[in-house]
C-alpha cells in the first residue's frame, strides 16, 4: 500500500511490562537452566559437554537408578490422581449439582477448603494423623474394630507413595469438583428436561447426556493434574524430607531435582546435573502437554448452548 | 387415542398459587393453543401435563387414565422446547433416535423412523450434522422431528417459534399446521402471541393469572368474547374500549374493534384528533385521540391520507359493539 499504516507503537508499549516481567522471571531462567544442563565442571573449570549430562542421567547407574525410580514414582503419583482424585471430583460435582441436595454450599466449601491450605500444614497434619505412635488413625480404626488394618503407611516402602498420593488427592479433590460442577451447571435445564421426556433419567442421563457435555472440562482437569503432579515437590518434602524416604520410595522428580541441585546432607549440590534433571522434567511435561493438545484436545468438541 | 383431561389442576410454588384450578378437555386430534400474557401460568400448565412439574392438586387424565404419578417418558407425549433443547453432542439422526434407543428399539426400526421424520421435515441432508452446525429454523425442525419420531399420543409445544425471525416464524407456523393435518395427532401449543393462536388453533384457551378466562374456537373468541380481557387480548390491533356512559350505551365499557369504526370528517358519535398514522399498504391504521375515550385505533382498508391533528368523527358500527360491566364481564344485550 502506498500510504501504509502508521506503526502501532501502542501495542508494543502496552505489552512491554508483561513481556518484560515474564521474560525476566520465566523465559531467561528457563533457557538459562536448559543451557546450563549442557555444561559441567571438569578440573574446576566449566566446560561444554553437549548432551553428556543427559547421557549420565539416563544411562549411568549412579544417576539413572535414581532418575528412573523418581520417574516411575511420579507416574504412579499421577496415576493415583487420575484414578482417584478425578473420578471422585466428578462424582462429588454430580452430587452437588443435584437439586435435591440440601446444604450444597456447605459441602462445597468444606470439600474445597483443603485446597487453599498450605502444603506444609497438610503434610504435617497427615503425618500426625497417620503416626503409629501418637496419631489418631490407629485409635479411630480401633474404635470401629479395624485396628488390624492399620499399618505405619508413611513408613513402609510399599505404601508410602500411595499414602502420600492419597493425601494429595484429599487436598486437591476440590479443584476437579469445582470445575466439573461449573460445567454441569452450564448445561441448560431444558436439555435435561428434553432427556427426561425421552426417558433418559438418572444414571443413563449422566452417562449419555451430562458426561459427554463435560468431557472438555475433564480434559482440562487431566492436563492440569498432569502438570501439577510432575511439578510436585512440596508435599513429599514436608512429609518425608528431601531424602523422600523410606529408602527413596516416595522420591519423585521434584525431590530428586532438589537433592541434586542444592545438595542434601552428605550429597553436595551439582547445579549442572540439577539443570539436566530440570531439563528432563521440562521435556516430559512438554511432551505430555503436546500429546494432549494435538492428540486429545482437537478431538474434544466444545459445545455452546 | 390422545384425549387429555385436566380436573381442578392447581399449582403452588411455596405460598403463591400460579395455577388456580384449571378444568379442561382436549379432544383427540385437536389443536389446542394456550395463550395469555407472560406469567399467566400457561407454560407451567404445559409442564404439568408433560410431567416436568407435579400438580399440587387435581388430576391429569390421558385417554381416561390418571397419569399424575407416571414418569414423563411413560406418558407417551413429546415436547418441543422454546430453546429447542437439542443434545449438542449428538448428530441430528442421534438426537431424533435417542428416545427410541433408550426404549430398546432395534437399530433398523430407529433408522426407518428417523428417516420418515426427516423426510416429513426436509431434514435428510442434515442428518449427520450436529446442532451447532444448524440454523435456528433447522434446529427447530430437528426438535419437532425428535417429537414426531416417538409417535406420541400428544404433542406439547412450548413457544416453539419465539426464537425465530419473523419470516421463519410464518413458514414454521405453516409447517406445524401441515404436520397437524398429516399426523392427525393431538397437539397442545403454548404461546403469548395471539396471531399464532388464531392461525393454528382448533380451540384457544385464554389464560390469565392461572385461570382460564375463556375457551373456544378462534372466531368465537374474536366475535363473542366473554370479558374485557379476552376481548382485548384476541385481535390485533387491540379492540378499542370506549367510555360507555359518555355514549349513553349500557354498561361501563363499550368495546369496538378498530375495523368496526366508521369514520367521517363532518359528523359522528366520537370526536377526536389524528395523532399518528401507520400506512401498511393493504391497510391504514390511524390513531385518534379523543378527550372522552383516550387513544383509539382506527383500521381502514387500503390507503388513506390524514393530516396530523385533523379532527375526525368516529361512529361504532351498531351490530359490532360489545358491552362490558364495571367488572369487565360481557353484558349480552340482544
Amino acid at each position: 500500500m502506498a500510504q501504509g499504516r502508521p506503526v502501532r507503537w501502542h501495542i508494543a508499549v502496552f505489552l512491554a511490562p508483561a513481556v518484560a516481567v515474564y521474560t525476566a522471571l520465566m523465559i531467561i531462567p528457563l533457557f538459562g537452566t536448559l543451557a546450563q544442563s549442557l555444561f559441567n565442571l571438569e578440573a574446576g573449570a566449566r566446560v561444554f559437554v553437549g548432551l553428556g549430562n543427559f547421557r549420565r542421567l539416563f544411562g549411568e547407574a549412579l544417576w539413572s537408578d535414581a532418575f528412573w525410580n523418581a520417574l516411575g514414582n511420579n507416574l504412579w503419583f499421577f496415576l493415583i490422581h487420575m484414578l482417584v482424585q478425578n473420578p471422585i471430583g466428578i462424582a462429588l460435582a454430580a452430587l452437588l449439582s443435584s437439586p435435591k441436595l440440601r446444604m450444597a454450599a456447605v459441602y462445597r466449601t468444606a470439600i474445597f477448603v483443603p485446597t487453599i491450605l498450605s502444603f506444609v500444614i497438610v503434610g504435617f497434619v497427615w503425618k500426625l494423623i497417620l503416626s503409629p505412635i501418637w496419631g489418631i488413625a490407629p485409635g479411630m480404626l480401633d474404635a470401629v474394630g479395624l485396628k488390624s488394618l492399620f499399618a505405619p503407611w508413611l513408613g513402609k516402602e510399599e505404601y508410602a507413595l500411595t499414602a502420600l498420593a492419597l493425601v494429595s488427592v484429599w487436598q486437591f479433590v476440590g479443584i476437579p469438583m469445582m470445575l466439573i460442577y461449573a460445567a454441569l451447571l452450564s448445561i441448560p435445564d431444558e436439555v435435561l428436561e428434553a432427556a427426561e421426556m425421552d426417558g433418559i433419567t438418572g444414571w443413563s442421563q449422566f452417562w449419555k447426556i451430562k458426561l459427554p457435555l463435560i468431557l472438555p472440562a475433564i480434559g482440562i482437569i487431566s492436563i492440569l493434574t498432569f502438570v501439577g503432579n510432575f511439578n510436585a515437590f512440596d508435599l513429599i518434602y514436608v512429609a518425608q524430607g528431601a531424602l523422600a524416604g523410606p529408602n527413596y520410595a516416595t522420591d519423585i522428580l521434584g525431590t530428586f531435582l532438589y537433592r541434586t541441585f542444592f545438595g542434601f546432607q552428605l550429597q553436595t549440590g551439582d547445579p549442572y546435573m540439577g539443570s539436566a534433571i530440570a531439563g528432563a522434567m521440562f521435556g516430559i511435561i512438554l511432551i505430555g502437554v503436546c500429546l494432549y493438545l494435538f492428540g486429545i484436545q482437537t478431538r474434544l468438541r466444545r459445545y455452546q448452548f | 387415542m390422545g384425549a387429555l383431561e385436566l380436573k381442578g389442576i392447581t399449582k403452588r410454588f411455596g405460598a403463591t398459587e400460579v395455577i388456580k384450578g384449571v378444568d379442561l378437555r382436549v379432544e383427540d386430534g385437536e389443536f389446542c393453543v394456550f395463550v395469555g400474557p407472560s406469567g399467566c401460568g400457561k407454560s407451567t400448565l404445559l409442564r404439568i401435563i408433560a410431567g416436568l412439574e407435579d400438580a399440587s392438586a387435581g388430576d391429569i387424565l390421558l385417554d381416561g387414565v390418571r397419569v399424575n404419578d407416571v414418569a414423563p417418558a411413560r406418558r407417551e407425549l413429546a415436547m418441543v422446547f422454546q430453546s429447542y433443547a437439542l443434545y449438542p453432542h449428538l448428530t441430528v439422526r442421534d438426537n431424533m433416535g435417542l428416545a427410541l434407543k433408550q426404549a430398546g428399539i432395534g437399530k433398523a426400526e430407529i433408522r426407518a423412523a428417523t428417516d420418515k421424520a426427516a423426510q416429513m421435515l426436509a431434514l435428510e441432508p442434515l442428518m449427520d450434522r450436529r446442532p451447532a452446525e444448524l440454523s435456528g429454523g433447522q434446529r427447530q425442525r430437528v426438535a419437532i422431528g425428535r417429537a414426531i419420531v416417538r409417535t406420541p399420543k400428544l404433542f406439547l409445544f412450548d413457544e416453539p417459534l419465539s426464537n425465530l425471525d419473523a419470516a421463519l416464524r410464518v413458514a414454521t407456523r405453516i409447517e406445524i399446521a401441515r404436520l397437524h393435518r398429516d399426523l392427525g395427532a393431538t397437539m397442545i401449543y403454548v404461546t403469548h402471541d395471539q396471531v399464532e393462536a388464531m392461525t393454528l388453533a382448533d380451540r384457544i384457551v385464554v389464560l390469565r393469572a392461572g385461570k382460564v378466562e375463556q375457551t373456544g374456537r378462534p372466531m368465537d373468541l374474536y366475535n363473542d368474547p366473554d370479558n374485557l380481557f379476552v376481548a382485548g387480548f384476541i385481535g390485533s390491533p387491540q379492540m378499542n374500549f370506549l367510555n360507555a356512559p359518555a355514549l349513553s350505551a349500557p354498561g361501563a365499557t363499550l368495546g369496538v374493534r378498530p375495523e368496526h369504526l366508521q369514520v367521517s370528517r363532518s359528523a359522528g358519535a366520537i370526536e377526536g384528533q389524528v395523532s399518528h398514522v401507520e400506512k401498511l399498504g393493504g391497510e391504514t391504521l390511524a390513531y385518534v385521540k379523543s378527550a372522552l375515550h383516550g387513544l383509539l385505533t382506527l383500521r381502514l382498508f387500503g390507503e388513506h391520507d390524514f393530516i396530523m391533528g385533523e379532527t375526525l368523527y368516529l361512529s361504532p358500527e351498531p351490530q359490532r359493539q360489545f358491552h362490558f360491566d364495571a367488572e369487565g364481564l360481557r353484558l349480552r344485550i340482544v
